[in-house]
């Protein structure tokens, strides 16, 4: 689990790191050979790929570009919520805020990428500053009645008409002409490498950052936040340092989204763009960093299989999926397996104790 | 001894509505002693306690701690001071081992809790401060145990073991014996007494077991009503026909009935 504490010497270098990283590095070669993979089974040779060709090979990597920008705005939302315990209901807004930032900097004021992602860096620090302007002063369901309140207004000025030449209103804001090497239609490939990249490298940082000082302070908050404040812990800082770390990566998913669709929809600043972070990490696993990888693909890939099977019952059905892993695997995909490993090691230990093969004491 | 008073209150008043938890209390309590404060239940003890750790913050009056006035000191500055303090009712992260609980407690004064992006790892006085404190409160078996699966004996344990991690210099324990099997009680109490002596240390107790307290404290304050109501070594306290009547009154009174009868 995330939070024992390895009593073995540290091993550093390369190959210490390959080797305890094994899985994830086993799943960034499927998924960089999936396209291909894809267009063998259509039939088509690899160039393909590689020429941007349409056709099922194209089609996946749209999918899994998709389970990227979720599997990165799931995991800021973890930090906040399974790893310091903060409620927002307002996370909706830290992701439009880069997927319309991303679109007026590109359209509008025609900046090109780097000044652009400098600029969602930038927004990323205000926003979750102003939510820190109510964090010390609400707690719990307090907090996330005012982080909803904000992120209701911001939906409402970005569809209001006063601003509809920047944000397109209520139609949403379209025309968006990504970069060359960055462009979805033209360049698939490119971008499908750099959303895989970007999401693998936010999970590794993300990964560090609750291993670190800070990131134990964090869990500690949401184990108990009086005994840390008694411990000597100034809490805000703390809370306020996750914030920041979750608003910019949040933010940078929304840029993936913009470079992605042809089209922002208001529908990214609702509420209901914050349940969608909520349920991923609750099938994921709260609190796991990787549950909310897991969670994004399984929540994407679910929804599409559903879709193209029932159509308009889809929804329902995948409502009752949501209830069921609730009910059943209520610690999530990767909560329940920890647990499960856990109990595993534990039955393991005292079999082994029972027939006197005492493995090592511990 | 030193004649140091480290700690005091000055007319330190506490109100909940129209109920006078702490009514105008003023200690001084010595540097390197073990001072209790014992009082029947709803004598404000707990209330006290907690407006001396700025846990709760007075109605009136003022704490000083080393002549300066940290009343209205924001909670996690107290720490930083020099004072830690346990509770009665257990106050842990559950979900947590054992060595995480107190290395954090160990962290929280470091000047490290900033680093982001580098493992704690890396930072092993924390940990290594953390396992020397498990030994000595007796949980190393425990050591990578989740909190929470303690049983309440380890638990108090732990406790005790995350607030000497910092090593301050005052120690307010609020009842460290709750709710302990009564044989474990004794070692708990040798252990808080050995820290207190070798480390120079003053500890401020809160405690029911009436035996515990005249054993161990050097000095007692008796709370009665939200008032002090006897102050006094050990030998005074339990001398004072007051405190007596007050404390134990009811209980002396039935006895002394049942011995009449017979």
């Amino acid at each position: 689990m995330q939070t024992s504490i390895s009593t073995s010497a540290q091993r550093n270098g390369l190959a210490a790191f390959l080797k305890r990283n094994g899985s994830l590095i086993a799943i960034v070669l499927i998924m960089i050979a999936l396209p291909f993979v894809v267009a063998l089974l259509d039939g088509r040779p690899f160039s393909d790929v590689l020429a941007n060709e349409t056709g099922n090979a194209k089609f996946v990597q749209g999918l899994m570009i998709e389970i990227f920008i979720l599997a990165i705005y799931a995991i800021s939302y973890d930090l906040i919520l399974g790893i310091t315990g903060l409620l927002s209901f307002g996370h909706a807004m830290f992701f439009a805020v880069g997927a319309y930032g991303t679109g007026i900097m590109l359209k509008n004021l025609e900046w090109g990428i780097l000044p652009t992602l400098g600029g969602i860096f930038v927004l990323g620090v205000l926003q979750a500053l102003l939510f820190a302007v109510v964090l010390p002063r609400v707690k719990g369901i307090t907090f996330a009645l005012v982080t909803l309140g904000l992120a209701s207004v911001f939906q409402i000025v970005v569809q209001s008409n006063e601003v509809g030449e920047y944000t397109g209103a209520d139609v949403g804001l379209q025309g968006v002409i990504p970069p060359d090497f960055l462009n979805t239609s033209t360049e698939r490939f490119h971008l499908y490498l750099i959303g895989l990249a970007l999401t693998v490298v936010i999970y590794l940082v993300y990964r560090r950052f609750v291993d670190s000082p800070t990131g134990r302070v964090c869990v500690a908050i949401r184990e108990n936040e009086d005994r840390a404040l008694m411990l000597g812990y100034n809490t805000f800082y703390f809370k306020l340092a996750a914030l920041i770390v979750s608003s910019i990566t949040a933010a940078l998913a929304g840029t993936l989204h913009t470079l992605h669709q042809p089209i922002v929809s208001p529908n990214v600043a609702s509420l209901s763009y914050t349940v969608l972070a909520l349920l991923i990490i609750l099938i994921g696993g709260m609190g796991t960093l990787s549950g909310a990888m897991i969670g994004a693909a399984v929540f994407r890939l679910l929804e599409y299989f559903l879709d193209k099977q029932f159509s308009e019952n889809a929804s329902f059905i995948l409502g009752l999926i949501y209830v069921l892993l609730v009910m059943f695997v209520p610690y999530g995909i990767v909560g329940t397996w920890q647990v499960k490993r856990l109990q595993i090691q534990q039955g393991r230990a005292r079999l082994y104790e029972a027939l006197g093969l005492r493995k090592k004491p511990n | 001894m030193a004649e140091e008073i480290i700690l005091q209150t000055r007319n330190l008043r506490r109100e909940f509505g129209a109920l006078v938890a702490v009514a105008d209390v003023s200690i001084q309590v010595q540097a390197n002693t073990l001072h209790s404060i014992i009082g029947p239940n709803g004598a404000g003890k707990t209330t006290f306690f907690n407006l001396l750790s700025g846990n709760l913050k007075p109605t009136s009056g003022q704490v000083l701690f080393k002549g300066r006035d940290i009343t209205n000191l924001p909670l996690h500055r107290t720490a930083h001071l020099g004072i830690g303090r346990s509770f009665q009712i257990t106050n842990i992260f559950p979900n947590l081992t054992v060595l995480e609980n107190v290395r954090l407690s160990c962290q929280a004064l470091g000047k490290d809790n900033f680093r982001l992006f580098s493992s704690h790892r890396r930072f092993r006085q924390y940990e290594e401060r953390a396992r020397e404190v498990i030994d000595q409160v007796g949980l190393t078996k425990e050591a990578l145990l989740l909190a929470r699966t303690l049983p309440h004996g380890g638990q108090r344990k732990l406790e005790l073991g995350m607030l000497l991690a910092p090593d301050p210099e005052v120690l307010l324990l609020d009842e460290p014996t709750a709710g302990m099997a009564a044989e474990q009680v004794p070692e708990l109490l040798e252990l808080i007494q050995q820290v207190q002596e070798l480390g120079n240390k003053t500890v401020m107790l809160v405690e029911h077991n009436m035996n515990v307290v005249m054993s161990v404290s050097d000095f007692i304050t008796v709370m009665h009503q939200g008032q002090v109501l006897a102050e006094g070594a050990p030998s005074e306290i339990a001398a004072n026909e007051v405190v007596q009547s007050a404390y134990l009154g009811e209980l002396y009174g039935e006895l002394e009935a049942m011995a009449g009868n017979e």
